[in-house]
């Protein structure tokens, strides 16, 4: 009860750190779209590249949150605050994205590629008309995987200065204040689980129509 | 015209090349059959010639020009290219499929259309029922003849098939063959044919070049190899059957014999001085509307004949009421008959009519014949 009712008294300013919260979501999302989707289909076309460029997202992955925050706040360029945060959730998307994009693509069938290439089709057009559309729901995937986890993610920048959801957290931790640290805890979770259900709903219209048939 | 001059393939990291100093020619309304072992550089060759792989010696010709002088988008949109997994596209229906290099040309969209409705009934599929449908949607035979449709949609002269027909089963395989050497017959395309079985060479080649392993061993008409296999190689390539293959090359007509005589049922009692006066060797035994009803041979009535009532020989006459075929019919199941009924002689039917007489000898003849004489 005293959970709703911190709710309330505070909704002006947890309103606003739910704004800051969304926006760096959002932001980081977009940046990474527009890098690793590219860097995906880019490394699809050569396997030495893939590896090498997986490998690399792969280890970054590994890295603990609060370990790259702390290290990026050393970078004099990055400080605290959202450069560092956003550098390091574009960081960890890199795996998912790149990862889901080139799977995406090699999965598709190679039959398919010979003869939409013995048929005259250039490497452009394959991608744009055969290979993306078959690799939506792939990248589609990694697109849900890489929001969720932005969303936990940024809550941990409050760490280094982000005023988001996060803040509720740390600060109802210095102080122990009980429903802050609930009232966080849980809009981090619920927004993390709407995210993930709405894009579910969508994964599952991206699957072009030819694939949706089964026989029988 | 296409000309492979001196190609030799090697992939990387391989030590034998996959084709070796291949030269062969495939004459402008010609299907040349590239047959042999699983691994023998078959579809190597015939992706060289859309370079889909590049040779690393040699030079590909097509009506005499240079295909590394076209750009390779360009001269493949010109060349049909079928293969045995089809490669439909999952996610485009049955009209997209075939409209893709028609779109790549940039055809308007009801020139298109009307393309794609001509191809699907030269297919033997139903515009109406079809156009729409997606690939997963087809049935194994009819996803290959959509295959051969979208490699036809722009009618290039050249076709590439690698095992087209290779992935259904061999009753369907046999009816996609023999509409597709009706639709042959009519467009007269150069065609690149690849297949490991030496029958469906034999059936769909006007030549056969037999590779093994990356050498053209022999390169001849279907006639020409099974009449002179060039090595042990081709021998056990072809098979034991060999000569019963060269059968199915040659239909009754072509060697039917005029040497025959017609009789009435009235008129068997002198069958045998009516054969002697025409110098018949067999006489068929027909009704009032010259409807075959049976058959007498020279040699047999020489033996038996005057110990027979008129009754008995109709009735010997009769039991041969079954040899009669069509010219059309191949030596092979010609042979089938002669050799389930028994008999020396089949009639050879020109629709209702007559026209001649086939024997096991001449069959035999044939079949020992070199180069088909
Ligand atoms: N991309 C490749 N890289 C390396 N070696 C290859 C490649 N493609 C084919 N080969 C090798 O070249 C040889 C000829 O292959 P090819 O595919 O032309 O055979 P094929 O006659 O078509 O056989 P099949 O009847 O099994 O299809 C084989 O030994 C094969 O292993
Ligand atoms: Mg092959």
């Amino acid at each position: 009860m005293s959970t709703i009712s911190f709710f309330m008294d505070n909704i002006a300013f947890i309103s606003k750190y739910a704004a800051a919260h969304f926006s760096l979501i959002f932001t980081a999302v977009i940046i990474s779209l527009l890098l690793w989707l590219p860097v995906g289909v880019l490394v699809s076309r050569s396997e030495r590249l893939a590896n090498a460029v997986l490998g690399i997202a792969n280890t970054l992955y590994c890295i603990p949150s609060l370990a790259l925050f702390s290290f990026l706040v050393t970078i004099p360029a990055f400080g605290l605050g959202r450069k560092s945060a956003l550098l390091a959730l574009v960081i960890y998307a890199m795996m998912p994205l790149v990862r889901n994009v080139y799977q995406g693509i090699k999965v598709v069938d190679k039959n398919v590629i010979e003869a939409a290439r013995g048929m005259g089709m250039n490497s452009w057009r394959i991608l744009r008309e055969i290979q993306l559309p078959l690799a939506a729901p792939v990248i589609f995937a990694g697109f849900r995987i890489t929001v969720v986890m932005t969303t936990g993610v940024a809550a941990i920048a409050a760490f280094i200065g982000e005023k988001n959801l996060g803040r509720l957290i740390t600060v109802g931790m210095n102080g122990y204040n009980v429903d802050m640290i609930v009232t966080g805890a849980l809009l981090i979770s619920l927004i993390a689980i709407l995210l993930d259900t709405i894009l579910g709903f969508f994964e599952r219209l991206i699957i072009p129509r030819g694939l949706r048939i089964h026989r029988g | 015209m296409i000309e492979l001059v001196n190609i030799t393939k090697k992939y990387a990291g391989q030590e034998e090349p996959a084709v070796k100093g291949l030269n062969l020619l495939v004459r402008d309304g010609e299907s040349c059959v590239l047959v042999g072992p699983s691994g023998c550089g078959k579809s190597t060759t015939l992706r060289m010639i859309n370079r889909l792989i590049e040779p690393t010696a040699g030079t590909v010709l097509i009506d005499g020009k240079d295909i590394r002088e076209t750009d390779p988008d360009r001269l493949r949109m010109g060349i049909g290219y079928v293969i045995q997994q089809i490669g439909l596209l999952p996610h485009r229906t049955v009209a997209e499929n075939i409209a893709i290099v028609p779109r790549l040309y940039g055809w308007p969209k009801d020139k298109i259309r009307e393309r794609t409705d001509e191809l699907l009934e030269l297919i033997g599929l139903d515009p109406e029922t079809t156009r729409h449908k997606y690939p997963a949607q087809l049935s194994g035979g009819q996803m290959q003849r959509v295959g051969v449709a979208r490699a036809m949609a722009v009618d290039p002269p050249i076709m590439l098939m690698d095992e087209p027909f290779g992935a259904v089963d061999p009753i369907a395989r046999n009816h996609l063959q023999d509409e597709f050497l009706r639709l042959q017959s009519v467009m007269r395309k150069t065609i690149c044919f690849v297949t490991h079985d030496i029958n469906e060479a034999i059936k769909m080649g006007d030549q056969i070049a037999i590779l093994d392993r990356g050498e053209l061993v022999q390169h001849g008409s279907p006639l020409e190899i099974l009449s002179n296999p060039a090595n042990d190689f081709v021998c056990d390539f072809i098979g034991y059957d060999r000569v019963v293959k060269k059968l199915s090359l040659c239909r009754a007509g072509s060697i039917s014999r005029k040497d025959f005589c017609l009789i009435r049922e009235s008129e068997l009692p002198a069958a045998a001085k009516k054969m002697e006066e025409q110098r018949a060797e067999v006489s068929f035994l027909v009704d009032g509307k010259g409807v075959p009803r049976g058959m007498l041979t020279a040699k047999w009535l020489k033996d038996n004949g005057s110990a027979f009532t008129p009754k008995e020989l109709k009735a010997l006459a009769s039991q041969g009421h079954k040899g009669f075929i069509q010219e059309d019919t191949l030596l092979r199941d010609a042979l089938s008959l002669l050799l389930e009924l028994d008999l020396d002689y089949l009639g050879v039917l020109k629709g209702e009519t007559l026209c001649g007489a086939v024997s096991m000898a001449d069959i035999r003849q044939y079949a020992s014949g070199k180069e088909g004489d």
